[in-house]
């Protein structure tokens, strides 16, 4: 395999700075960073790129930043607040490559239908560890909050991504949560 | 080449080229330009009498517009009602035009049409395609019923969503609408007869709602006994003071029925939030804790978006 390939790879994992004004975002943000599959280290380190909620970086000269949930600025990439690890892990390999990463202006959605009902796949505690799983939890914080043990948890992701088709937490996401909510 | 010139006129290719012009021309008088102060124009189609039908995502929060009419004629125009759920608004002019036009034929797959729009600089543009696909009544997510679900295959370029769509008669199937994905769907004229009424009588279409974000779920084995129907709603977003929080429903509730009836379809969930149900009391049956309860909701009226 060329070095090019490899560096393209599933293989790459990026040192990610962690931008956050207090110690609770910075800890939801460094679980994204972790979930996306690249490694959060603290703002003061040497870092590949540098992720922030809007906080001003102190990022060293050349390394990019990306910011979730501003409007726009001055920042190699930007994303919506609620973009998951699959997009994170997207907007980091972008920038590091030296592009430049927006999300899709909103009007984009165009006028569409109410989602039929789907036959319901999922059971409602499964339900309720995909959300938990969708704000970046981990095993232990999933059980804590559930009141169930971290075990148990791992069986109903198993359980999850058998019944999505997914092979990770942020595809059962995608796959199980986002795109069957319906307001009323 | 003198020869083929000579022969234009019997060649089917030109023959079927000049019907299609021919049907863009004598369709044209539709289109009308709406024009809003600090936006691009859009496009917009005259309906009977002195109305102008626009697509309500694609135009500007406004009252007051200008109109371009096909024969040069600036006019100004008033908002009289925009409903987002089937994507209709109606525009007043001031003065009367242009009498009824033929309905269309019955849209099939395949069928022929042309979409009209405005070009934004005084004339008009004409986007030439099929049926894509022809559907039953849809709901769309914000609520509104449409008559038939039609798919178009063409494209649109930006601001021409709302011109009038045409058949191979000439007859009118409605508006042009973007979709998810920037495909094309026509708001059939059904539809838009429908909502002018009460957009002229009230300005907007009242909605039910219930204030409630669910994803469906299957009711598991231990609950089967008390929920009934093997499926239902879980709740996992409640708006702040919604009709359902104030009524006391919690997060993580099963909603298993609605007056009785089981939630089998979202559809059939939307039918019940029409225009006469703001007000109305329902008696939401839900799981919670294990246990079946019953509880009576006043549904409020869905908030503009």
């Amino acid at each position: 395999m060329s070095a090019a390939a490899a560096s393209a790879g599933v293989a790459l994992r990026l040192r990610v700075a962690i931008c956050a004004a207090d110690p609770a975002r910075a800890g939801r943000l460094a679980a994204l960073v972790t979930d996306s599959g690249h490694q959060p280290v603290p703002a003061t380190e040497p870092a590949d790129a540098v992720v922030t909620l809007g906080s001003a970086p102190t990022a060293a000269a050349g390394v990019p930043v990306i910011a979730i949930g501003v409007e726009d600025g001055n920042f190699a990439g930007v994303l919506a607040d609620d973009a998951g690890p699959v997009q994170l892990d997207a907007a980091l390999r972008a920038v590091v490559a030296g592009l430049i990463v927006r999300p899709p202006p909103l009007p984009l959605a165009g006028f569409a239908a109410l989602p039929e009902m789907p036959a319901p796949a999922l059971s409602p505690r499964e339900v309720e560890v995909l959300s938990a799983l969708a704000e970046g939890l981990g095993n232990k914080a999933v059980g804590r909050r559930l009141g169930i043990s971290p075990h148990t948890v791992k069986f109903h992701i198993e359980s999850l991504f058998r019944k999505l088709g997914a092979s990770t937490r942020a595809e059962a996401v995608a796959k199980g949560l986002r795109r069957q909510i319906v307001e009323f | 080449m003198a020869e083929t010139t000579a022969n234009t006129t019997q060649d089917l290719l030109t023959q079927f080229s000049a019907a299609m012009a021919e049907r863009a021309a004598a369709a044209r008088p539709l289109v009308a330009a709406v024009n809003v102060r600090g936006h691009s124009p859009r496009s917009g189609t005259l309906w009977s009498g002195n109305l102008v039908i626009a697509s309500e995502q694609a135009l500007p929060r406004t009252v007051e517009a200008e109109v371009v009419l096909a024969d040069g004629k600036t006019v100004a125009a008033r908002l009289a009602g925009r409903d987002p759920g089937t994507n209709i608004a109606v525009l007043q002019l001031d003065g009367s035009v242009q009498p009824a036009w033929p309905a269309a034929v019955e849209p099939r797959p395949g069928a022929t049409v042309l979409a009209l729009a405005a070009d934004g600089i005084g004339g008009s543009a004409v986007r030439a395609g099929a049926v894509h696909s022809v559907g039953p009544a849809w709901h769309s997510r914000s609520g509104g019923q449409i008559d038939r679900r039609i798919w178009l295959d063409l494209r649109l370029g930006s601001g021409e969503e709302g011109g009038p769509v045409i058949d191979a008669t000439g007859g009118l199937l409605g508006i042009s609408t973007l979709g998810p994905r920037q495909r094309v769907l026509v708001i059939p004229t059904a539809t838009i007869e429908r909502v002018i009424e009460p957009l002229l009588s009230k300005g907007r279409i009242a909605r039910g709602w219930l204030g409630l974000a669910v994803q469906p779920v299957t009711v598991p084995e231990a609950l089967r006994e008390a929920a009934g129907p093997p499926q239902g709603l879980m709740v996992l977003g409640l708006t702040p003071d919604g009709p359902a929080a104030q009524a006391g429903v919690l997060m993580g509730d099963i909603v298993v029925a609605i007056d009785g009836a089981a939630v089998a379809g979202i559809s059939q969930l939307a039918g019940l939030l029409g225009s006469e149900a703001v007000g109305r009391q329902v008696e939401l049956q839900l799981i919670r804790a294990g246990q079946r309860q019953s509880v009576p909701v006043t549904l409020g009226e869905r908030p503009a978006a």
